[in-house]
């Protein structure tokens, strides 16, 4: 016999509820871990980290300093012809975090074309999206550990470099703690739930909490492996031809730059 | 808040990113000497947090959400010379894996959101939360000082840009980078910060603190007691002040006096004239002033690179269809 209150027909009508957030932030947290889970793939030639580097601020230097359409259409040029080299996945990444900032920058221009400053209109989105798209490069193919250690040769402190290192490590260890919690609250949070706000902020605090007992077990095990407040410095790899031809590619640039940079 | 390359002069940047070599240096031997006993790792282990937090997202009125900086909070936690150390790393991370703010411009956005808003968020904490012994007092300081300092490191960048067609000008005589003058710069940037950005940010920090003085308010930065107040004061209105500094130092060298500014106002109709700005990014597939050879061989190579990557993104979304199809 079935009881009588098994037999009702439940009827939940869905209330609309805000938890967009919820989901937005697991998404961001999904892509930001997915990032440093597939680390160089999008591997080209092997250029030594700090000839990467290197050349890549002094593009996006000499673009910066560059006072018209010369230098900025050989660095598209450049640009293009190393994206052609690779792979599909690569490209899109690439364009996908240079474009929308080249647009937003051309929307901030717009209203400057009006204002009679239509060369910026021009100049500047072009220039913003080659340095994004620069920089997206040598992300994709150097691992993080690469250009952590490329950034000795910028005279940064040993201790610097120790706190970038720690800082992407903990970034996946407590990335994965809060995206843990952010189910926990979207498995929680079925029907209307008024409180979700507070709970963020308990997400928030609990993580702190949490970086900071980290931070001490750290040390402590530093401690133990007899750390002496000394941070030594790896081995740069040998030179090969890739470095060359970057820095080949470097001259060529200055040498354009110099001829062409001020027009 | 970040700002991407080429908005700024290189000179500017530079000038900003050599005023925060002593702040980084300080504020390293400040942490090992406040925080002995996580020391270094809490610096890293800081930064991932303040990563993590400008990366979650907050309910905004209206059903829509945005990111919180969280940078006065951060120098409550963690004290405000953690706090700088941390937020600049978050941010060099932010500028190379998201290209959010440029790689020139890391000095700027350091400055602005994490020496700006840490110290003076910490600053306006402490004068509240140190005049009021109950709990609501410490709250309201986090909130207000989270609201002061986010809104003061808007108004920074706010006369970062707006200074930009002073400071620097392309052969045409406009303005090469950020173009336009304070007086657009100012209203633009501070009215949605003081409405909604600043609002958001300092709930946001209220309802953390809340939780963290509720759970475990030991965790909190204590802080070392009153020898700083005077310091921070001279120091917070130095930061405040010194990007109109670097015009002052260009009014120094006579360059732009008023002749400049008079120009400012009337370059308007001059930049209207044909012959400034390019309507193609290769002008007849000639770049002029490069010698020939080399100008056609860009312009060729560029072409070739285009279709390359149009059939690669077909590619791309060719083989995409073709798995959801069989599956």
């Amino acid at each position: 016999m079935i009881p009588a209150w098994l037999r009702t027909i439940e009827a939940y009508p869905e209330r609309s509820d805000r938890s967009t957030f919820i989901e937005r932030s697991i998404l961001t947290f999904l892509g930001l871990l997915s990032r440093f889970r597939l680390p160089g793939t999008g591997k080209w030639v092997r250029i030594n980290p700090p000839i990467a580097l290197a050349s890549t601020v002094l593009l996006i230097l000499l673009l910066s300093l560059s006072r018209g359409a010369l230098f900025i259409s050989y660095t598209g040029a450049l640009l293009l012809v190393i994206l052609s080299l690779h792979r599909g996945e690569v490209i899109l990444r690439v364009l996908k975090t240079s474009v929308p900032i080249a647009v937003f920058t051309l929307l901030v221009m717009l209203p400057s074309a009006v204002w009679g400053t239509s060369a910026s209109l021009t100049t500047i989105p072009f220039k913003v999206f080659f340095s994004a798209a620069a920089l997206r490069l040598l992300v994709e193919n150097e691992p993080w550990g690469s250009i952590l250690g490329g950034l000795r040769f910028f005279l940064l402190p040993r201790l610097f470099i120790l706190v970038l290192d720690l800082t992407t490590r903990y970034l996946v260890l407590l990335g994965e703690h809060s995206l843990h919690m952010l189910y926990a609250l979207k498995l929680r949070s079925v029907g209307r739930n008024s409180r979700k706000t507070a709970s963020l902020a308990g997400i928030v605090g609990t993580l702190f909490l949490k970086s900071r007992r980290m931070a001490e077990e750290t040390y402590a095990a530093m401690e133990c492996r007899c750390f002496s407040g000394r941070y030594p410095a790896g081995r740069a790899d040998r030179w090969s031809a890739a470095d060359l031809a970057a820095l080949a590619v470097d001259a060529l640039t200055v040498f354009v730059f110099l001829t062409a940079g001020a027009a | 808040m970040h700002i991407p390359d080429n908005y700024l002069s290189p000179a500017t940047c530079a000038a900003i990113a050599a005023a925060m070599i002593p702040v980084w240096t300080i504020a390293g031997r400040r942490v090992m000497k406040d925080v002995p006993k996580a020391g270094v790792p809490l610096l890293g282990i800081g930064a991932a947090f303040s990563f993590l937090v400008m990366m979650l997202n907050v309910p905004l009125p209206g059903g829509t959400s945005g990111h919180a900086v969280g940078g006065a909070l951060l120098a409550v936690a963690l004290g405000p010379w953690a706090a700088c150390i941390s937020l600049s790393i978050a941010l060099l991370l932010q500028a190379l894996m998201f290209g959010d703010g440029g790689i020139l411009a890391f000095g700027v956005n350091a400055f602005n959101m994490a020496f700006v808003i840490p110290f003076l968020g910490y600053f306006v904490y402490r004068i509240i939360a140190d005049r009021s012994a109950s709990e609501r007092g410490r709250i309201v300081g986090i909130v207000a000082g989270s609201y002061l300092s986010f809104n003061a490191a808007a108004l920074c960048v706010a006369i970062e840009l707006g200074i930009q067609p002073l400071l620097a000008r392309g052969p045409s005589g406009l303005p090469a980078y950020f173009p336009y003058p304070l007086s657009i710069s100012i209203p633009a940037m501070m009215v949605p910060h003081l409405a909604v950005a600043g609002v958001v940010d300092a709930l946001f920090a209220g309802a953390v603190f809340a939780f963290l003085r509720r759970v475990s308010p030991g965790a909190l930065y204590e802080g070392s007691g009153t020898r700083l107040r005077g310091t921070y004061v001279v120091l917070v209105l130095l930061a405040c002040l010194s990007p109109l500094g670097l015009l002052a130092s260009g009014e120094a060298w006579g360059e732009w006096g008023v002749e400049t500014l008079r120009k400012l106002v009337g370059y308007v109709p001059s930049g209207m004239q044909p012959g400034f700005g390019f309507s193609s990014l290769f002008p007849a597939y000639v770049v002029k002033g490069l010698p020939g050879v080399l100008g056609t061989v860009a312009s060729a190579a560029a072409g070739a690179a285009v279709l390359v990557i149009a059939f690669k993104l077909l590619g791309l979304l060719w083989r995409g269809r073709r798995r959801k199809a069989r599956a």
